[in-house]
């Protein structure tokens, strides 16, 4: 049984949002000693331990209580019920370089900053050589941090953090900051981390961090808890709750399903490595299958799917008309498979709309709107904006 | 505020109270030499008043029998704006460093503490350069000193009592700024710094009374008798100052501990 090295253990935490915020002695004397305010609860009752050397993840929308719990966690809130108990050294990455003295040195910012962060005198001093290469701030580091450009004071800033040397990290969408170059050097830091069997939590919104990076996680919504579990999974309900929820909100009352029935859609699956799966690596092959049943004869059926990006904008809609492939009756229970032999999308998530319909246009036997939804994750190709890939192939003329 | 916490971040308070005193005077040319020109000026200034405009007999020590107001005026106002300067500063600092606060996890006090230590540090050297000026007048101030250091602690105590109460009380009401401000003007002229309240006040024992037991005046009485006049305060005045510094400092403290959990949200 591996050791907890952090509990939440009943965590209650409520803020007050004041209608007249009283924030003078006057109005509160001549307010009769009374401020009108309302209790906003932004952590109900939530609980879970993380265990030594684990990755755990703390999932959660904008105003899910995600950064309250992080506070609590970090010991900067005290709760109004339940407690949090760290039985290691921890060192909380909220914001870097978060109090240093612009009138001061990088010099004597490192060490106040690591006073901040709970260092002795001797462990700064034994790091400090360490926390300055890091940085990469050599040249600059008697200047005062008031000439420093923010890239400067996000990296002195992480320097410092993470040499702070904890056994148990918090880090809060830390690794979405700076540029490229420097992200990678927190990417390789966090591997290094966690390969030191350190115990490591990260609260965030971006659901792929999360799979990829965690072995545990739970999901925050309105200050709630779900219960923890494997990030696949929680991603997987959690990306459906959310799609469902805008799918209601954007059509309140739609048709998810239409069409005459004559030939209906059993299920669509998405195989990849002949494995149903959620997820494919951009470059991967996949096949999407869909299984049919015709209670009576259809002639001539075109079968098609469309693919759309998570605002809605088709990526790419074939059918089996344009493939060439026309059957001139199906009856009973069939299945359509489409190979796809390099994905070609870009990480993210997508949604399937299938459909079966007659051979002329407006005949439609069945339409399922948002059949599947399957997320695209990092593969082959390195690029990061847009929907898909051309699979370019550089060539530069010195 | 537990002991432990404050001894784990020790070095913490150490930096903050360096950072203090370098921040201060790092980016003036004449540096340390600023705070000593602060008092110099106040007292020319009040010593023309005292002397050419009022034309008041200076007061004279006993035993020591000096009779100089300059030395007389700097013996009381350095350690009333030690503490003045202190409470100010203070609430700018707990209030300024809402960043941090909201930030990281660590002992809010340490704000508190590393002022008055920084400003402690600023007193000491005006009561050295003071100690040669009196040296100079004929006051063999030397032996006293030791005493001046116990005088001086007790100061301490309660000046970081009211800096720890009204920093907590800061956070809630921002006007408690203003009220101090009104507050420590009101104690600068309760407190015997311009003026003799022996020979001054010499006719209204009432307004004597007041100079000698609100807390500020009290202190400095005890300080005149220490350094201008040379003889060892009365075992009354010396529990007095216990009893205000000790009692004031576990209220101070007390205070904050309740106030400072909720520092992070209030900011």
């Amino acid at each position: 049984m591996t050791e907890v090295v952090l509990a939440v253990d009943g965590v209650t935490k409520s803020f007050r949002v004041h209608r007249e915020r009283t924030t003078s002695l006057k109005q509160f004397i001549i307010g009769g000693g009374r401020t009108k305010y309302d209790e906003f609860l932004a952590l109900h009752d939530v609980s879970f331990d993380v265990r030594e050397g684990e990755v755990f993840g703390v999932i959660g929308h904008n105003g899910s209580g995600k950064s309250t719990l992080l506070k609590c966690m970090a010991g900067i809130l005290r709760p109004e019920a339940g407690e949090v108990r760290v039985n290691r050294r921890m060192a909380a990455l909220l914001e870097l370089g978060a109090g240093f003295e612009p009138e001061l040195s990088g010099r004597d910012n490192i060490h106040l900053n690591g006073a901040i962060l709970g260092m002795t005198r001797r462990e700064i001093a034994e790091r400090y050589d360490e926390i300055v290469e890091f940085s990469g701030l050599e040249q600059f580091i008697d200047t005062p941090v008031k000439t420093y450009s923010s890239g400067m004071y996000v990296r002195l800033g992480f320097a410092i953090a993470i040499n702070v040397d904890p056994s148990l990290l918090l880090i809060d969408e830390i690794l979405s900051v700076g540029d490229v170059t420097f992200q990678a050097k927190c990417m390789e830091k966090f591997v290094e981390f966690r390969n030191a069997g350190k115990t490591i939590v990260i609260v965030t919104h971006d659901m792929t961090s999360v799979r990829n990076l965690c072995d545990r996680a739970l999901i925050l919504e309105h200050g709630k808890a779900s219960e923890v579990g494997e990030p696949g999974l929680l991603v997987e309900q959690y990306t459906e709750s959310m799609l469902g929820s805008m799918l209601d909100e954007a059509t309140p009352g739609a048709v998810v399903r239409r069409g005459d029935g004559r030939i209906q859609i059993e299920s669509v699956e998405m195989l990849v490595d002949g494995e149903p799966a959620v997820t494919v690596p951009d470059g991967a092959s996949m096949t999407l299958r869909l299984r049919y049943r015709a209670n009576r004869p259809v002639e001539r059926p075109v079968f098609s799917i469309r693919i759309a990006d998570q605002h809605g904008l088709t990526v790419t809609e074939p059918n089996s008309r344009v493939g060439g492939l026309v059957p001139a009756t199906v009856e009973g229970d069939g299945v359509v498979e489409v190979d796809v032999p390099d994905v070609t999308l870009l990480p993210g998530p997508y949604t399937l709309d299938t459909e079966i319909s007659g051979f002329h246009r407006g005949q439609i036997h069945d339409h399922v709107q948002h059949a599947l939804r399957f997320d695209v994750v990092a593969g082959r190709s390195h690029e990061s904006s847009g929907l898909v890939t051309l699979r370019p192939e550089w060539r530069i003329d010195p | 505020m537990s002991v432990g916490n404050a001894l784990a971040h020790r070095n913490l308070l150490y930096l903050l109270s360096l950072k203090e005193l370098r921040t201060r005077y790092r980016k003036s040319i004449l540096g340390w030499a600023w705070s000593l020109l602060n008092p110099l000026s106040q007292m020319v200034i009040f010593s023309i008043i005292f002397i050419y405009v009022f034309q008041a007999e200076p007061p004279v020590g006993d035993p020591s029998g000096l009779d100089k107001f300059p030395l007389y005026f700097l013996i009381g106002l350095i350690p009333f704006q030690f503490f003045s300067i202190s409470v100010t500063v203070a609430m700018g600092a707990v209030r300024g460093g809402a960043a941090l606060i909201k930030k990281v996890a660590f002992p809010h006090e340490h704000l508190v503490f590393s002022i008055v230590i920084a400003q402690f540090v600023t007193m000491l050297i005006e009561f050295g350069v003071l100690t040669v000026a009196l040296l100079i007048a004929g006051n063999m101030v030397l032996p006293w000193l030791p005493v001046l250091l116990g005088v001086l602690m007790l100061l301490t105590l309660f000046t970081t009592g009211v800096a720890l109460a009204l920093s907590a009380a800061n956070v809630y009401f921002h006007d408690v700024n203003y009220l101090w401000g009104i507050t420590a003007q009101i104690l600068f002229y309760a407190t015997p710094i311009i003026y003799d309240p022996g020979t001054q006040l010499a006719g209204q024992p009432w307004l004597q009374q007041i100079t000698n037991y609100n807390p500020t005046g009290s202190f400095v009485r005890a300080i005149h008798e220490v350094m201008y006049d040379l003889r060892m305060p009365g075992l009354g005045r010396w529990s007095y100052l216990a009893i205000i510094s000790v009692g004031t400092f576990a209220f101070g403290a007390w205070a904050f501990d309740k106030l400072s959990p909720r520092f992070a949200e209030e900011l």
